[in-house]
């Protein structure tokens, strides 16, 4: 088992009511699925999948990573924690302008202390394992949104995560280049048995998914 | 469209508190930093401008050098005024003044004395001089007559109270009697007669008659008639010099001609300085009242200047900054229809709205610190409300420094282009960054610069303070005006002696703290050549002097009551034995005389020879100075050998009121009177002190802004740079380092132009300290620690929070 969820509360305090964002949750995710989580605007899916990256907390509940209890770990082994195992595909790619394509790939190794030479080889590795190697040297801004996408999944499997979290990973792109990022999604899944959670609106893009968890109103339905 | 224009400038100011204060207060603490600076040069700038044809008033100065020593006075001899008036057509008025500093002062009838500090004599004609008025008794008749004085308001009130002083006696230092024949208005804080509050009339000053035309000791003024030009005056005045002087010195030296008088190396020098000179241009050793310098009001300008500048160029890095904001909304007017023109109308309103509101927290803060300042600089500056000129150029200056800030980014904004700013803000992300980087760098050089400054100038006024001066100047006591107790000074000196606390008295006129003091020329035995004169300063001490001051004899011996012979003994200092080309033990037993030539000349023989000490200023050398034995009662040194002063001065002061009572006791410690004299560097260095302070708020409240700015637009990078795994110090690092790297180039920028300043500055000094590399690290690691605490708040703070939040799309 990759992790639990056990009865999992989340709510904020607004005016003297509580409004629960999540509401007794409880979810299995074993090494190798392909989770496609689906509801409404205001569901919350985004809060359930920074729950499970740590990026959240929450207010009441139980959550096992890898047999570790994240309730109970402090701050720093949590991030310790996710540093090591998760990694993160936004919407918005979330790239640094600043940077180029090489030095986006290589800011979480960076982090991770890795020595120059190997970042330096496992950025050469994953530039060509997406084919951007022509692209290395170029900013952000210089890409289509498909080709930052895929720059951005390439950023969170560079430190051989179990697990990628996407938050709408296709959200600002056209049919083909989600077509294209859903493909990649599978591929690592199958091929590299990569644990994947990814939130959706669009029914076909589920479809990729082994598994369907739909939210309403906080609740699994 | 313009109340269009304030109207949106208040909503956009009011929309961002948070930027408009900090615009506000940095704004408003360099323009009341400027505002305090200008005031005080106006100030200075207008010394001695009040009086009437100020600009045909001059003073008559001497340059003289004769024998080993040479000295410029602004005292002239006592026939020059009446002479020039004779002689010179050009010349219409002359009035002379002969200072006697601080004196005793009662009225008839009673025993208290009050001591008044700024006394002199003076000619009649002081009051068609500077066009003054009587408040009371006739201007005509008013010192003409010996033994008649006039009074300043104040001082009349003082001693009088609210009944008349006209016509009323008053004894001044117990002897003389003098009649009150007039009152005068209080004279000018800004003028060179500040502090003078009794004018006693010439006419009485025995000496003042004489022709003695080579003692100078008498301030003279003069005025020309009108459109005369002053340098007509220089060649007939140094003419004097043949006509008058030289003659009469014949009956000193029997023959001389002024050829002979020059040949043998001797000078002498008259030469005019214009009475609104006087303040800043003229230094002298005697000069009437404290003097400021043009260097100073240089210094302060630049201070000042660069206040207003730092300010300014805040203004500038926050509005850009802040542009990032707006760029939505300058891409939406424009769309709308506004031109670029209209845009800049709207930015420039919202800069000059800011920099009014800034000008009236100036106006408070000034009005605030006003008196503080004062205090400072020791002056009555007021802003002048009424005077419409300081409204004009105030407002002008205002409006200029608004547009001048504010025109940088009104033209950066203004030129956004929508349909780039409208998408976001896409490629103009790092729009103006460099620019503001040179700006911060610019704000911290200058920063730096005044840290260093100040550093330096507190280091030598701190060397001073310690500088070994060759006497002791520890737990000294010195009683004024110890001749108001007369022949019982003797009485009163050895009464001190018996007490406990007391080490050793003195009685004497000659300390060695700085004062007026003049030279006089002696032989050695057996020579008249002019060559061999050596020019000395004269102290009257008594038996008591060396022990009680500290003085160190490096050759021969002290005086001593056993050998009668020592009432011609003279005891030298080390730089007179150089002029005279001796050592010391070689200079013992020399016979020199202040009257050969005369009828039974008397020599003095060199029984010692003292250590140098520093009598004058560390800003000047060491001159030649005698010591011999006399009856001297300017004051009495009492060396404590307890630093209980309480109880020594109760008894002390218990002796001086039983042996002269009624006369006030008033005392000083020899440190204090020390410190007094380098009150003009202590103030500069306050002063500088408290600018420096202001130009690190307004440079760090800029920093902050920046800071926060920068924080704001790099949210998004932070939450992502935490979600793959950075940890708060590392962002905290990576937001603070980039600040830190301008603040280094910065510091690297000012610290050799500091280093250049202050090596400047400290040249005034004789005695001076070398800057060490330590002065620039202390200045670089105070800037630097200043930097980290401005922007680690706003790094923390950026850092901590929940990347969740960030990165939300919605």
């Amino acid at each position: 088992m990759l992790l639990q969820l056990k009865n999992i509360f989340k709510w904020v305090n607004s005016g003297g009511q509580r409004i629960f964002l999540l509401k007794d949750i409880n979810l299995d995710v074993e090494e190798g699925e392909f989770i496609s989580i689906m509801g409404p605007s205001g569901s919350g899916k985004s809060t359930l999948l920074n729950v499970i990256g740590m990026l959240d907390g929450f207010n009441e509940g139980e959550y096992q990573f890898l047999d570790e209890s994240v309730h109970h770990l402090k701050e720093k082994y949590r991030s310790n924690l996710y540093k090591e195992y998760i990694g993160f595909v936004f919407q918005s790619y979330h790239l640094l302008d600043d940077l180029t394509v090489r030095e986006n790939l290589e800011m979480p190794l960076l982090y991770k202390k890795f020595k120059a030479a190997e970042r330096k080889a496992m950025v050469a590795d994953m530039l060509d394992r997406f084919q951007i190697v022509g692209k290395k040297d170029l900013f952000p801004a210089q890409l289509s949104g498909g080709q930052q996408q895929l720059v951005g999944v390439a950023r969170a499997l560079i430190s051989n995560p179990k697990l990628i979290l996407a938050d709408e990973p296709t959200g600002n792109l056209n049919s083909q280049q989600s077509e294209e990022i859903m493909q990649l999604f599978k591929k690592l899944n199958e091929q590299d048995g990569v644990t994947i959670i990814q939130v959706t609106h669009s029914e076909k893009n589920a479809a990729y998914g082994s598994r369907i968890i739909n939210l309403l109103d906080g609740r699994k339905v | 469209m313009f109340k269009n224009h304030l109207k949106i400038a208040w909503r956009s100011l009011k929309k961002q508190p948070f930027f408009t204060f900090l615009n506000i207060l940095g704004l408003s603490i360099g323009m009341a930093g400027g505002l305090l600076v200008s005031l005080y040069i106006y100030e200075e700038l207008s010394f001695d401008t009040m009086f009437a044809d100020a600009d045909r008033i001059h003073r008559i100065n001497v340059d003289v050098k004769f024998g080993g020593t040479e000295s410029e006075m602004a005292e002239a001899s006592a026939p020059m005024a009446e002479t020039m008036v004779t002689d010179f057509p050009q010349v219409e008025l002359a009035t002379r003044f002969n200072t006697v500093g601080s004196t005793l002062i009662r009225k008839e009838g009673t025993q208290k004395n009050t001591r008044e500090t700024h006394t002199t004599f003076v000619d009649q004609s002081f009051f068609k001089m500077f066009g003054l008025d009587v408040l009371e008794g006739n201007m005509a008749s008013a010192l003409t007559e010996p033994n008649t004085l006039v009074l300043t308001e104040t001082a009349a009130k003082k001693h009088f109270g609210n009944n008349s002083a006209l016509g009323k006696t008053v004894i001044l230092n117990n002897t003389g009697t003098f009649t009150v024949t007039g009152i005068i208005p209080d004279l000018p804080k800004n003028s060179f007669l500040r502090d003078y509050s009794i004018f006693m009339s010439m006419a009485g000053l025995e000496d003042a008659q004489e022709a003695d035309w080579t003692s100078n000791n008498y301030y003279t003024f003069i005025k020309l008639i009108p459109k005369a030009n002053i340098l007509d005056l220089q060649q007939p005045l140094q003419d004097m010099v043949g006509k008058y002087v030289i003659p009469f010195a014949q009956r000193y030296f029997p023959g001389i001609t002024l050829e002979q008088f020059e040949a043998a190396g001797n000078r002498l020098h008259y030469y005019t300085i214009a009475l609104t000179d006087i303040h800043l241009n003229s230094d002298l050793s005697d000069e009437m009242s404290a003097n400021s310098s043009l260097q100073n009001i240089y210094i302060l300008g630049l201070v000042g200047l660069f206040l207003v500048l730092l300010a300014s160029v805040n203004f500038m890095n926050l509005s850009t900054a802040h542009s990032l904001k707006r760029g939505k909304e300058v891409g939406i007017r424009k769309t709308l229809g506004s031109t670029r023109s209209k845009l800049l109308q709207q930015f420039l309103t919202e800069s000059g709205l800011i920099t009014f509101i800034s000008l009236v927290f100036a106006l408070v803060l000034t009005l605030v610190a006003l008196p503080l300042f004062n205090i400072l600089a020791g002056r009555a500056i007021e802003i002048p409300f009424s005077k419409p000129l300081f409204w004009i150029v105030l407002l002008g200056t205002t409006v200029v420094l608004g547009i001048a800030s504010g025109s940088y980014p009104a033209f950066f904004m203004s030129r956004f282009i929508p349909s780039k700013v409208l998408k976001g803000m896409g490629n103009m992300k790092t729009g103006g960054g460099n620019i503001r980087n040179v700006l911060v760098i610019f704000q911290f050089t200058i920063s730096v610069f005044l840290i260093v400054s100040t550093i330096v100038v507190y280091h030598q006024l701190e060397f001073i303070q310690n500088k070994d001066l060759g006497y002791s100047k520890g737990q000294v006591l010195i009683i004024e005006n110890a001749f108001a107790a007369g022949d019982d000074a003797h009485v009163i000196k050895e009464e001190i002696r018996q007490l406990g606390q007391v080490a050793n008295v003195t009685l004497t006129g000659f300390l060695p703290t700085p004062s007026i003091r003049s030279n006089t020329s002696f032989f050695i035995d057996g020579s008249t050549e002019q060559e061999d004169a050596i020019n000395m300063q004269v102290w009257t001490v008594d038996m008591d002097y060396l022990p009680t001051m500290g003085l160190q004899l490096v050759a021969g011996r002290d005086f001593n009551k056993a050998f009668t012979a020592d009432s011609t003994g003279v005891i030298v200092n080390e730089a007179a034995v150089k002029i005279l080309g001796k050592t010391p033990k070689e200079a013992l037993g020399m016979r020199l005389s202040n009257d050969l030539g005369q009828e039974n000349p008397s020599f003095s023989k060199i029984i010692g020879v003292i250590k140098d000490f520093h009598y004058e200023t560390l800003r000047k050398d060491i001159g030649a100075v005698s010591l011999s034995i006399g009856d001297s009662r300017g004051s009495m040194a009492v060396k404590l050998n307890t630093a209980e002063y309480a109880t020594s001065l109760a008894s002390i002061e218990q002796i001086w009121n039983k042996l002269a009572p009624g006369q006030p006791f008033s005392y000083r410690f020899m440190d204090d009177a020390f410190n007094t004299t380098y009150q003009a560097e202590q103030k500069l260095g306050q002063i500088f002190m408290v600018f420096t302070s202001l130009s690190i708020i307004i440079a760090c409240l800029g920093l902050f802004g920046l800071a926060a700015f920068n924080a704001e637009k790099r949210t998004k990078e932070i939450g992502v740079r935490k979600v793959l795994g950075a940890s708060v110090s590392q962002i905290t690092y990576k937001l603070t380092i980039d600040f830190l790297k301008l603040v280094a180039i910065a510091i690297l920028i000012s610290l050799p132009i500091g280093w250049y300043a202050m090596n400047q500055w400290l040249q005034d000094f004789s005695y001076r300290i070398s800057i060490g590399w330590e002065v620039f690290a202390m200045a670089a690691l105070l800037a630097v620690t200043i930097a980290i605490i401005t922007v680690s708040y706003q790094s923390i703070k950026a850092a901590i929070v929940n990347p969740v939040r960030s990165l939300r799309t919605e």
